[in-house]
């Protein structure tokens, strides 16, 4: 047991790191690119480099936003009811989270072998093989669908969810 | 009517889904899928996924997550003391005082961050005990700091007109022009209401600030110096057309990187936390992004979009009536919602009856803002104020009565700005023309 938590605690957290790190090569890209044009220079596909590490960045992020508490939710009724109503309806918003999220997971499965089976190509100047940014997006997925079931086990075995809801966290998106 | 009980059964799953506290990116997923299914015999699963993956792998997009690095970056700087130090000795003479400070404070961090609870802490850090050391009056100080905070959604840049543009396929940088008049219109608007309070209200009481010589005051001055040469060099080239709002992101997080280091205020700690918590917000907004995506594909399949426009269309209200409809669904819609997942929630089906009604819809994203913003400062969920009940420990009744006048006027703001149009419209259309 010891072991799974640990394990997944690292998950969470590695892939927290690997989205810190494609947003540093979102940056990355737009500079070389803009160097590229000050110096007559021509950096093709850059603008689908950092779309994919864009689609990389959020999806890797997801799970380890959701367990900083940072992802909004209408918290009102949650905050007025009592603790025992607010546990079973915890359960049902990490039940229709986990659910729908295991289901954008199987689809991105299914669009990602796609992908591979017919080779499919990026439209732009990049000529990638889509299937390797979309494996990206597919992994973060994923780590967010076993965070929710993580969760949802939890607040069933335990009763706590272990998420700490951070306003000042989620405030900053506003 | 079999139509009109489907979409009954619709909405049903949307308001409970939301309503219940499912985190809104997921919710919109699931009301999405609900409507597929109900309306459509296409395969969800797959269409689902490649509205996801572009809607997600976008290059406008980038502009995002680095505008919100960027302000995570000079948020975790001196900043807070260098503003309320350079400004207090301009600001001592005016009617009104040192409240300005809270106004100009707000303004000038607005400039260089998108968020309205960082403006909000970073300028209220330092002005609400400098300010009550002086003794001004308490609801002045935390009303005019919650409704200036509220600047950062509109000044640019501002992660509200990003994911108003993103979700309608307008320029952001156009948006971001939109924004700079009507933002500073409705400072002056804030700084007005304060220098006639200062004169009215016999509870105006402060201590007098010693006289500064003009030198000692430039002196003082002098740190804000860098921030402002960013925020120039953040605007001013995408004024001019030498990058787009993308590339002027980058400029600003390696100009926030750099005056951060000068500072000394750039550590191992400071910049990954800067760094993981844009990484995290980014995400949360791109999860809410996802969503609405599969969202607004999924609702022009169930019609409303369009059968609500035609209703508008046939109910032949005038553009002003249609606006101040508007207006009050998204005040009551804010009391539920955040500013975003307003935004990206109702532009599917608000967009047609904009577009027919003939209104401009950069205008628009300026008038949209402006009343999302009311939410932030009105309860029961406005974020500024759970900000500042957490800065303050005052009960959220007061900061909410605090809060109202600023309310009042930025409803006055939606006035000036349906009768002066080209306060939003005017810089927009005069820039030049640059990289794509």
């Amino acid at each position: 047991m010891h072991g799974i938590r640990r394990f997944l605690d690292f998950l969470y957290t590695a892939s927290g790191v690997a989205a810190a790190l494609c947003l540093i090569a979102i940056l990355t890209l737009i500079v070389v690119q803009m160097l590229a044009r000050w110096t007559g220079e021509v950096f093709p596909g850059a603008p689908d480099y950092a779309g994919y590490a864009m689609a990389a960045a959020s999806f890797l992020a997801f799970a380890n936003a959701l367990n900083r508490g940072a992802h909004i939710r209408v918290s009102i009724v949650l905050n007025a009811v009592g603790p025992g109503l607010r546990r079973l309806i915890n359960i049902w918003c990490f039940g229709i989270g986990a659910i729908t999220a295991w289901y954008v997971t199987y689809y991105a499965y299914r669009f990602v072998s796609f992908s591979y089976k017919f080779n499919d190509i990026s439209q732009g100047q990049d000529r990638t093989a889509l299937w390797i940014p979309q494996s990206v997006m597919l992994f973060g997925m994923v780590v967010f669908a076993i965070a929710l079931t993580d969760h949802l086990v939890s607040l069933i075995l335990k009763g706590d969810h272990r998420i700490e809801q951070d306003r000042m966290e989620q405030s900053f998106g506003e | 009517m079999e139509d009109l009980n489907i979409i009954i059964l619709f909405l049903f799953v949307l308001f409970l889904l939301l309503g219940s506290g499912v985190w809104v990116g997921l919710a919109l997923v699931g009301v999405a899928w609900v409507g597929m299914e109900l309306f459509t015999t296409r395969p969800v699963g797959d269409v689902m996924l490649t509205t996801i993956w572009s809607a997600s792998s976008s290059w406008t997009l980038t502009a995002l997550p680095l505008f919100i690095w960027m302000g995570e970056i000079l948020y975790r700087t001196r900043l807070s003391e260098d503003m309320f130090k350079g400004l207090a000795p301009w600001m001592s003479g005016l009617p009104g005082g040192l409240v300005h400070t809270n106004i100009v404070g707000c303004t000038v961090f607005a400039a260089v961050s998108g968020s309205s609870a960082a403006t909000l802490t970073t300028v209220g850090k330092m002005s609400i005990p400098e300010l009550r050391k002086r003794s001004y009056p308490e609801p002045m100080v935390i009303g005019t700091l919650a409704g200036a905070a509220t600047l950062g959604l509109m000044i640019p840049p501002s992660l509200t007109l990003i994911v108003y543009g993103v979700t309608i396929n307008e320029s952001i940088s156009k948006l971001f022009f939109a924004g700079i008049l009507p933002g500073l219109v409705l400072a002056a608007m804030f700084m007005a209401y304060v220098a006639i309070m200062s004169r009215v209200s016999k509870k105006w009481n402060p201590d007098a600030e010693p006289p500064l010589t003009f030198s000692q005051r430039v002196a003082n001055s002098r740190f804000l110096l860098p921030v402002i040469c960013l925020i120039l060099v953040v605007i001013g080239s995408m004024y001019l057309g030498y990058a787009t709002a993308t590339e002027a992101a980058a400029f600003g997080v390696i100009g926030g990187l750099i005056l951060a280091a000068s500072q000394g205020s750039l550590t191992w700690k400071s910049f990954t936390e800067s760094l993981m918590g844009a990484t995290r917000t980014s995400a949360m907004i791109a999860l809410i992004l996802a969503g609405a995506a599969f969202l607004s594909l999924s609702m022009g399949f169930t019609g409303l979009p369009r059968g609500l426009a035609d209703l508008i269309a046939a109910m032949e209200l005038t553009r002003f009536e249609l606006l101040m409809v508007l207006l009050v669904f998204y005040i009551i819609l804010g009391m539920f919602l955040d500013g975003i997942s307003s935004v990206v929630l109702t532009m599917a089906v608000v967009e047609p009856m904009i577009r027919d009604a003939g209104i401009d819809l950069i205008w628009f994203g300026i008038f949209i803002v402006v009343v999302v913003e009311m939410a932030q400062i009105t309860p029961p969920i406005g974020f500024n104020l759970f900000v500042l009940q957490g800065m303050t420990h005052h009960e959220m009744g007061f900061i909410a009565r605090a809060a109202f006048p600023m309310f009042l006027i930025m409803v006055l703001m939606v006035f000036v700005l349906i009768a002066f149009p080209e306060l939003a419209t005017w810089l927009p259309d005069n820039i030049r023309q640059g990289p794509g």
